[in-house]
């Protein structure tokens, strides 16, 4: 039952806010703050407990065996804690926390600042509900609902068009990798009649290799969809035009790692499958590069962000292709703190600077030494110095390689890890050396706490890395001298490059552009993938629903309009024949009543003496009857 | 000579016409209501000369008449009254002037 609190708690706190999010506006904070950490405080006490149960089973809780599916079948909600999903509750709940305690800083100006606390609580609740599910069905749900999440926040400002176009892509784009679960769960349930991890995992083994690897790539595609892996990656760089707090937590550090979660959570599938494993390989490396290649040429700090983000999930996909759940996991762990603690860092300077464009920014160092600190911890664990957490796991990840005889990887891997430290060198560079923002000023204290945290995590954190790997059953090792030799000289020429180009002056950028001219315009216009999908999805999509709009208006409502016509007509009809007809005999029939009324009411005068002349004409009339006309009458009838 | 029935017949037809006129062309109610008195005085001259003349042994008639002329004093005596009860009220007693019920 305690386990079931940890996700909720911020349902409750969404279900008390949603409803009444603007009578709520102030108390809001307090009730999604206070959720956030008794879930916090729940996790921890998860966490504990299954170190302290080291090597033994999970804890498997199934609440109600309910919603039967199928004859024979029932689904039971069931919660999961095992190792890795007591380290990603507290992943989750400490970036969570640390992201709404930001919050209050961040958006405390806001008009629907209640709206926007109900909707990390739901999220949060989603995220804690995916990491806890024991079943593939519930972890679908709970995938969706963030989804639902991430488009609300995206678009929270909604009454702007960017927001509102970008919550829609990102909604759809997710969507359609979801249709892959959707058909996953499927063939998962056609195989073995369940969805249960502890049913489906086992028994993948079994399964033809052709079964297996339909459900891996079927998996796989929803994970694209939702870890922005290449093709589907395209929403997230467009996804940053949410609040800053909630890129950091959706779309940095939790949502966005969801699909890293569900292969490494199906891994046995994919293992079965074999080929899988090489596609996610491809699909990793191939999004490792493109995300890199494509946060050199951004100008917006968080779209660098996102293509880094985009970039290093790629990086955690080519860590799972190598089958190595570990190396992948351990990065998703180190990336969620130092990434949302980059985009955190983004946030105060674009609250600083009031703008999100690195060109306009500049000399922040000398304004905000806080947050160049943290900030600058966060940008050497992307770039994976030593010793930080992302120099750890990032080496992790390249000792997969080479223990798989991925040589090539390998070499692609270094090359985006190169790109990396450039890329993000680059960014430090503009925001924070040579001179620009004069007016800036440094964050509030409420907004630097959580930041500090979550730099104190990623320094430590790299240190874990050998008990990390042990804590989810696997031999860890530190790493050899010769592969971290290779991967910090590849940060450090990465960091050096960049800094010679931006800093020093090396290479006039500008010239370089012009030269080469045809790969930049390639940069700059993301490979060309938005105005292919643009072309080939949405025009089409665009053109189809004004055919058939016009056909709705022409033929449909055309037919309805006619009958809808033809029943006017009808009642015309019917009602020129009550009005002339009907109320006609009716009218008739009063009208000559108060005709003859009106003659006969004639007769009555009031005068006495004039009764009386009508008596005694009667009279006389009625005596002529009887005495004379009817004797003469009787005598004339017998005669004949 | 000797009168016979047929001329009081005669006789109280034509009293009871002139107060059959009389009742229904005067305005006045007096003169209406002595008009009533020729006509019932007109009936009982017919009751009378009956009982001369056809049963002159029981002589019924006269009795009818009696009781006649007792009715007729009694209801002259309302009618007056009435029309004195009516003039005080709307100042007249000509009888075209009382519509009041006129439909």
């Amino acid at each position: 039952m305690m386990l079931a609190a940890i996700p909720l708690l911020p349902a409750a706190a969404f279900a008390v806010l949603a409803p009444m999010s603007r009578a709520l506006r102030n108390s809001a904070k307090t009730v999604s703050l206070v959720a956030m950490t008794g879930s916090l405080v729940l996790a921890l006490v998860a966490f504990a407990e299954v170190w302290s149960a080291r090597g033994g089973e999970g804890t498997h809780a199934v609440f109600h065996a309910f919603l039967p599916i199928a004859p024979g079948h029932a689904f039971g909600f069931g919660l999961l804690l095992d190792p890795v999903s007591a380290v990603m509750l507290l992943v989750v709940t400490i970036v969570g926390l640390c992201v709404q305690v930001y919050s209050l800083g961040y958006m405390h100006t806001d008009e629907r600042v209640g709206w926007y606390y109900a909707v990390l609580s739901l999220f949060s609740a989603a995220m804690l509900a995916v990491v806890l599910a024991d079943n593939f069905l519930e972890l679908y749900m709970a995938w969706e609902i963030m989804g639902l999440c991430s488009y609300l926040l995206i678009g929270f400002w909604h009454t702007e068009e960017g927001p509102r176009k970008a919550s829609i892509k990102a909604f759809l784009t997710t969507r359609v990798g979801d249709v892959g679960f959707g058909l996953a769960l499927a063939a998962m349930f056609a195989l073995t009649g369940s969805f249960a991890f502890d049913v489906v995992l086992p028994a993948s083994a079994g399964w033809a290799p052709g079964a297996a690897t339909l459900v891996a790539l079927l998996l796989l595609f929803a994970a694209m969809g939702k870890s922005a892996q290449f093709p589907l990656h395209v929403w997230l760089p467009d996804a940053m035009a949410g609040p800053t707090p909630a890129s950091a937590l959706i779309h940095a550090a939790t949502m966005v790692a969801a699909g890293v979660y569900l292969v490494a959570r199906a891994l046995p599938v994919f293992v079965a499958s074999g080929v899988a494993l090489t596609v996610t390989l491809a699909i990793g490396i191939v999004t490792a590069l493109l995300g890199g290649t494509l946060a050199l040429v951004q100008h917006d700090i968080k779209k660098v962000l996102a293509y880094s983000t985009i970039s290093q999930l790629g990086y955690m996909f080519v860590a799972l292709g190598t089958a190595s759940e570990v190396a992948a996991l351990y990065h998703l762990v180190t990336h969620a703190f130092f990434k949302s603690l980059l985009f955190l860092g983004a946030g105060v300077i674009i609250h600083a600077t009031h703008t999100q464009d690195m060109r306009e920014m500049g000399g922040l160092r000398r304004k905000m030494p806080v947050t160049t600190a943290v900030f600058t911890v966060g940008a050497l664990a992307l770039a994976g110095v030593f010793p930080l957490s992302g120099f750890f796991s990032k080496d992790e990840i390249l000792a997969s390689l080479l223990r798989g005889g991925h040589y090539w990887f390998f070499a692609g891997a270094l090359l985006a890890a190169l790109l990396t430290a450039f890329y993000v060198t680059r960014l430090w560079v503009r925001v924070f050396w040579g001179t620009g923002s004069d007016h800036a000023h440094e964050g509030h204290r409420v907004m630097l706490a959580p930041m500090a945290v979550l730099a104190a995590i990623t320094a430590v954190i790299g240190f874990a890395s050998v008990a990390f790997a042990g804590f989810l059953g696997h031999e860890g090792e530190w790493p050899e001298v010769g592969l971290a030799a290779a991967s910090t000289l590849t940060a450090l020429g990465g960091i050096g490059a960049a800094w010679w180009v931006y800093s020093l002056g090396g290479v006039d950028t500008e010239a370089l552009k012009a030269r080469l001219k045809v790969p930049y315009d390639v940069l700059v216009q993301k490979y060309y993938m938005d105005a292919l999908y643009e072309a080939a999805f949405v025009k089409p999509y665009e053109a189809a629903a004004r055919a058939l709009a016009a056909f709705d208006l022409g033929v449909i409502d055309g037919a309805v309009n006619g009958v809808a016509t033809l029943w006017v007509r009808a009642t015309q009809v019917s009602r020129n024949f009550d009005v002339n007809v009907i109320d006609g005999a009716v009218n008739g029939a009063a009208d000559a009543v108060v005709e003859a009324g009106g003659k006969l009411r004639r007769l009555q005068t009031g005068r006495v003496q004039s009764y009386q002349r009508l008596i005694v004409g009667g009279l006389v009339l009625l005596l002529a009857w009887v005495m004379v006309l009817w004797p003469l009458l009787k005598a004339a009838l017998k005669g004949a | 000579m000797r009168v016979g029935l047929e001329a009081f017949v005669m006789l109280a037809t034509a009293l009871f016409a002139v107060g059959l006129f009389g009742a229904l062309s005067k305005r006045s109610a007096i003169m209406v209501l002595m008009s009533l008195e020729l006509m019932a005085n007109a009936v009982n001259i017919l009751l009378v000369a009956a009982s001369r003349y056809v049963t002159p042994a029981t002589m019924d008639g006269w009795f009818f008449a009696v009781f006649s002329l007792v009715v007729s004093a009694a209801e002259i005596g309302l009618g007056l009254s009435l029309v004195l009860a009516l003039y005080r009220k709307v100042r007249t007693a000509e009888l075209d002037r009382l519509d009041t019920l006129k439909g």
